[in-house]
């Protein structure tokens, strides 16, 4: 018959007349324990072997036991502290003895307990006698100790102690039982006379190889068998990160309807950021803490002089026949001051401008997805940098309609219905809109972006002279709504868990 | 978001809405714009308010609201105010930096403890808003009966606006018993600490006499002879700033919340000097307002001009004149249909003088719009053809990115700022080093915290203190990122040098310099880009591991081995390799 080289093996190091344990098949076979396992069980099945199962049970020290074959048991060591003492005659301070013992910590604790109760003499009141004849030679747990000082989990009854005293040990927690289940196996009737007519090696192979496919030989062996229901290793292929798996997913969404992406400085004046948009300079949004101003370098070199005339005149004085300025200050010094800007509507100014990519004929969508800093307090849902979605749309007479149209169509791509627009005010925008949508899990009515039509204070010093609508929203909140993340900190920044990122389901 | 306290009974009291339940009221408000955020300890409604309508900042404002939103107000409404008895005469003496004054008399005010915390409350929200925390307007309101005018013309009652020497007369401020200087109550009294910083720096300081002496220290503290209880009949209220527009706006709306209460509005004489510093608008606009006499409040309409097609186009649809002049009606406006020089169809709207928000025709249209009900306008999808597109390098860090993913690394997004020990100590480099990523710092003025100073001149750092913070996941820990740098860059037009660069560390025990070339070849080939990597020194990595990144004949990055020291200070206990280089040398 032919069984595979590991079956082959096992066959042969094993005999009828004597049952061998797996350690000893496996040491005469050179193969691992596992290995000689599987292959006594497959020739089990095979009828070639008889298998046996018996339980061991083995004794060893624990730790605190060999500490104590080298220092004596505690209450050996008080015992002859106090001996020393005098404690025999009559009876000494505790501290005194414990002091001279060398016992710190457990170990006095433990001294004490045992002291009294294997007749070493009487603790009273804080003193200690010592009965002269108590003898520690005889002390049966110190013998035992003595006996299992070189055993490693030997066979309970291999060992030179009574059971007794293995027992009050093990209380002790100075002894360790183990129980091991030990496999030996016999050769069969069967097994005898296979052998005698002959047991060849099988060729199972392992692994495809070249040489195996070029040679032909593939098409006379056997291919071993796998346990193809067992997990492999884990792996841990690359990943895109999911934030910015969302923010490809909403450039996507963007591009497809029509949108231009636009990008430009982190670090950027305050007339880009603000004064453009027609914030006035006292407004409390410009002076708040939750500005990152710049240490260095403080101020930007040039700024157009001419788009810096028309945004003064129209900060003092506002646009059109009608209109009426800020009742303020306006202060070129103060919008050449350099900040992180706080939104991405500092790209739209730029663009808006013509500074950027030259004058823009409507109609034209524009969009971004880039980060913004805001100097807020650090928590599960705010982060001092985050993504902001900056869209605009340019035409001609845009009404509030249209406006509500594109953000219902952006905003079903990512599963929320139902948005609902509450009438709002931004300094740069009017009519401006909060927008609310329900979440798709918990069906909260939640804040889901900003929204208005650009201001025409705003637009005419840029030189714009048709309509331009515009929206913002955190991308970290479109994520948290879309997977329901709690904490934006485990994602983003270095302060991420990679076994998080590792396990996020990815988006598309 | 602002908010302000809004008890609702006296909302239904003052709306005449007794019927209204907390959650009618409630949803009436979020219509209006106010979102209910919670209640107050005594169950009043904490409302979250937009801080444009600053005419509703107390309970009498938003009851007016409210009475327009019901239907059961409509146009506008204007106290009529009684003939001035009182002046108030500017002084030369006036400082420079806070030159104008307002003020009104209220007569017949009857407050109960409600009445009296909402006018408080008012005057707060106002300092809080309009007023710039007192820096451009600050509000001072006295019983009028403990004010003693000196009878300098004609027997009218006057009281003075003054500079004075910080440390010369003494008063006794409100919530104390001391008498105090000026100077004294900047350093010793709680308001006083709390506010020195608006004029400490002045050379004089504001005050209002009577004949009795100093009563008032704007924009800081009233005297306590003076102070306003639930008995007092008759009210005195002043206003100082450095904008007589602002401090006039505050006082149209205090006054109209007052006359809301039964209250009568009396006027006040403003008379400012015959000298430059009260003419001298410091806006630079509507010098006629610092003239030699004004009389006070100002309480005379606005007008704009709104283009009936201009009202259509920004709503969508087509509406009829009546419905128009309806809908401003409804919004406490009041519009008449005329015809410009053009033919075109417009309104003239008069504004009421409780409204800060008006600058423009649009304003108008909002309110038109609010008063249609935004909600009820049918969403359209704009018929406009535009072609979308990606910028070519958000383009390109995508490609790059998906190469990373493909060569096996976990794409970061780390934070853009950093600490000075962060990007150079722990790297053992220091800024302003020839080495790669060791640039002169962008840093912040006040960061917000210690680990956030200054934006990182190169990626690595954060690569490494990810695998520092991850050193209990399994390995290899193979991370890539594409992300922000900055550095000084005098050459550039804000002073900082922006660009994205491509970072990657690959950590496992079998970590070497070959693994991270082989990578960064890979990348090369890709992009069709031709790589060499001469030998240079960089602290950060091992010498004689280290090479210069350079492509297309420029050197753009560094490869290498970590060195020890920076793993050690790391807590890594495997070795690690890493590149990194700017992205824009992959184009």
């Amino acid at each position: 018959m032919q069984l595979p080289a590991q079956q082959v093996a096992v066959v042969e190091a094993a005999t009828a007349d004597e049952a061998t344990s797996v350690d000893a098949l496996a040491a005469a076979t050179e193969l691992p324990p596992e290995t000689v396992t599987g292959a006594v069980f497959e020739l089990e099945d095979e009828g070639l072997l008889a298998v046996s199962e018996r339980v061991d049970e083995t004794v060893a020290l624990t730790e605190e036991g060999r500490e104590y074959v080298t220092d004596g048991l505690p209450e050996v060591r008080l015992y002859e502290a106090a001996l020393e003492a005098g404690a025999d005659a009559d009876p000494v301070s505790m501290g005194q003895v414990i002091g001279a013992s060398g016992l710190e910590g457990g170990a006095v604790d433990i001294a004490l307990s045992n002291y009294a109760r294997k007749g070493y003499g009487a603790i009273d009141s804080g003193e200690i006698t010592a009965d002269p004849d108590a003898d520690p030679d005889a002390d049966a747990e110190a013998t035992a100790l003595e006996a299992l000082a070189d055993v490693d989990d030997a066979p309970v009854d291999s060992v030179d102690v009574d059971s007794e005293t293995l027992e009050s040990l093990e209380r002790r927690g100075l002894l360790d039982r183990r129980e091991s289940t030990v496999r030996e196996a016999t050769l069969t009737e069967r097994a005898v006379t296979e052998l005698m007519a002959g047991i060849e090696t099988a060729e199972t192979v392992g692994q495809v190889t070249p040489e195996l496919l070029t040679s032909g030989e593939w098409e006379d062996v056997e291919f071993s068998e796998y346990n193809v229901e067992a997990d492999a290793e884990q792996f841990d292929g690359g990943k895109v990160h999911i934030l910015r798996q969302t923010s490809e997913r909403v450039k996507d969404v963007l591009v497809g309807m029509g949108f231009q992406e636009m990008e430009g400085p982190h670090v950027d004046a305050d007339f880009w950021i603000n004064d453009c948009l027609f914030m006035p300079q006292d407004h409390p949004a410009r002076t708040h803490w939750d500005r990152f101003a710049l240490e260095q370098p403080t101020h930007i070199d040039e700024l157009p002089a001419d788009l810096v005339e028309r945004v003064e005149r129209a900060h003092k004085e506002g646009v059109g026949d009608d209109g009426e300025g800020y009742h303020s200050p306006w202060d070129e010094d103060f919008a050449r001051a350099l900040a992180l800007r706080g939104h991405t509507t500092s790209l739209s100014t730029r663009y808006l401008s013509g500074e950027e990519i030259g004058d823009l004929e409507p109609p034209q969508r524009y969009f971004s997805v880039e980060k913004v800093y805001r100097n807020d307090t650090l928590d599960p849902t705010h982060l001092l940098e985050f993504f902001q979605i900056e869209g605009w749309v340019m035409a001609e007479d845009l009404s509030v309609r249209d406006l509500m149209g594109t953000f219902e169509e952006f905003y079903a791509q990512f599963g929320i219905e139902d948005i609902r627009f509450k009438p709002h005010y931004n300094p740069y925008t009017e009519p401006s809109f909060e927008l609310f949508g329900t979440h798709p899990t918990t069906g909260e009515l939640v804040e889901i972006g900003n929204s208005g039509i650009f201001r025409e204070e705003m637009l005419e010093p840029l030189g714009v002279e048709c309509d331009v609508m515009a929206w913002g929203l955190a991308l970290e909140r479109l994520l948290m709504l879309m997977y329901g993340f709690e904490d934006i900190r485990d994602i983003h920044g270095t302060l991420c868990d990679l076994e998080l990122l590792r396990e996020t389901e990815v988006t598309y | 978001m602002p908010t302000v306290d809004i008890d609702p009974d006296e909302l239904r009291d003052l709306t005449g809405h007794d019927e209204k339940s907390d959650d009618e009221l409630i949803d009436d408000l979020f219509g209006l714009g106010l979102e209910f955020e919670g209640r107050t300890e005594e169950g009043a409604f904490e409302l979250e308010f937009a801080p444009d309508r600053l005419d509703r900042l107390s309970v009498e404002g938003v009851a007016r609201s409210m009475r327009y939103q019901y239907g059961d107000a409509r146009g506008t409404h204007v106290p009529s105010p009684n003939s001035p008895e009182w002046t108030i005469e500017v002084d030369d003496s006036v400082p420079d930096e806070r030159p104008y004054v307002t003020g009104a008399v209220i007569r017949d005010v009857d407050l109960d403890e409600e009445s009296l915390e909402s006018l408080i409350q008012l005057q707060e929200k106002l300092h809080a808003t309009m007023g710039r925390k007192r820096a451009k307007g600050a509000i001072g309101i006295h019983d009028l009966t403990m004010l003693k005018g000196t009878a300098a013309t004609e027997g009218n009652p006057t009281i003075q606006y003054v500079g004075v020497e910080p440390d010369a007369d003494r008063f006794v401020p409100l919530d104390s018993d001391a008498e105090m200087t000026p100077a004294d109550v900047l350093e010793e009294h709680q308001t006083g600490q709390t506010y020195a910083d608006l004029v400490s720096e002045y050379e004089r300081y504001p005050a209002i006499y009577d004949s009795l002496g100093l009563f008032s220290f704007p924009p800081v503290i009233n005297g306590r002879r003076t102070e306003v209880s639930t008995d007092s009949r008759d009210l005195f209220v002043e206003m100082t700033g450095t904008d007589q527009w602002t401090i006039d706006k505050m006082l149209n709306i205090v006054c109209y919340a007052l006359s809301a209460r039964g209250a009568t509005i009396e006027e006040v004489t403003v008379e400012y000097p015959d000298s430059e510093s009260a003419n001298a608008d410091s806006n630079g606009s509507r010098t006629q307002s610092g003239g030699r006499e004004l009389v006070r409040p100002d309480l005379s309409m606005k007008t704009k001009t709104v283009a009936h097609g201009r009202i259509e186009t920004i709503l969508g649809i087509g509406l009829d004149p009546d419905e128009v002049i309806d809908l401003a009606e409804r919004s406490g406006l009041e519009a008449t249909k005329e015809e410009n020089d053009d033919g075109d169809l417009v309104y003239e709207v008069t504004i009421p003088p409780y409204r800060v928000d008006v600058l423009h025709p649009l304003d108008v249209i909002d309110d038109l719009g609010r008063a249609y009900g935004f909600n009820d306008l049918e969403p359209r999808y704009p018929d406009i053809g535009t072609v979308g597109g990606r910028h070519e390098r958000s383009r390109l860090e995508r490609s790059v990115r998906e190469q990373l993913v493909g060569l096996g690394f976990e794409d970061m997004l780390n934070f853009h700022m950093i600490s000075e020990g962060e990007n150079y100590d722990r790297l053992d480099i220091t800024p302003g080093d020839d080495a790669y990523g060791a640039g002169e710092p962008a840093t912040i003025k006040e960061p917000y915290s210690e680990d956030f100073t200054m934006l990182r001149t190169w990626v690595t750092p954060s690569l490494l203190m990810v695998l520092e913070r991850n050193t209990h996941r399994s390995y290899p820990q193979n991370l890539a990122e594409i992300g922000f740098a900055a550095e000084v860059d005098e050459r550039e037009n804000t002073g900082v040098a922006e660009g994205r660069r491509v970072g990657a560390v690959l950590a496992h025990h079998e970590a070497g310099y070959e693994d991270a070339k082989a990578r960064l070849q890979a990348l090369a080939r890709n992009f069709d880009v031709d790589l060499e990597t001469p030998p240079t020194d960089h602290p950060t990595f091992i010498s004689g591991r280290t090479a210069a990144v350079v492509i297309d004949g420029e050197e753009v990055g560094v490869i290498g081995e970590v060195h020890p020291k920076v793993l050690v200070e790391h807590d890594l206990e495997v070795p690690v390799s890493a590149f990194e280089f700017d992205l824009e040398a992959l184009r």
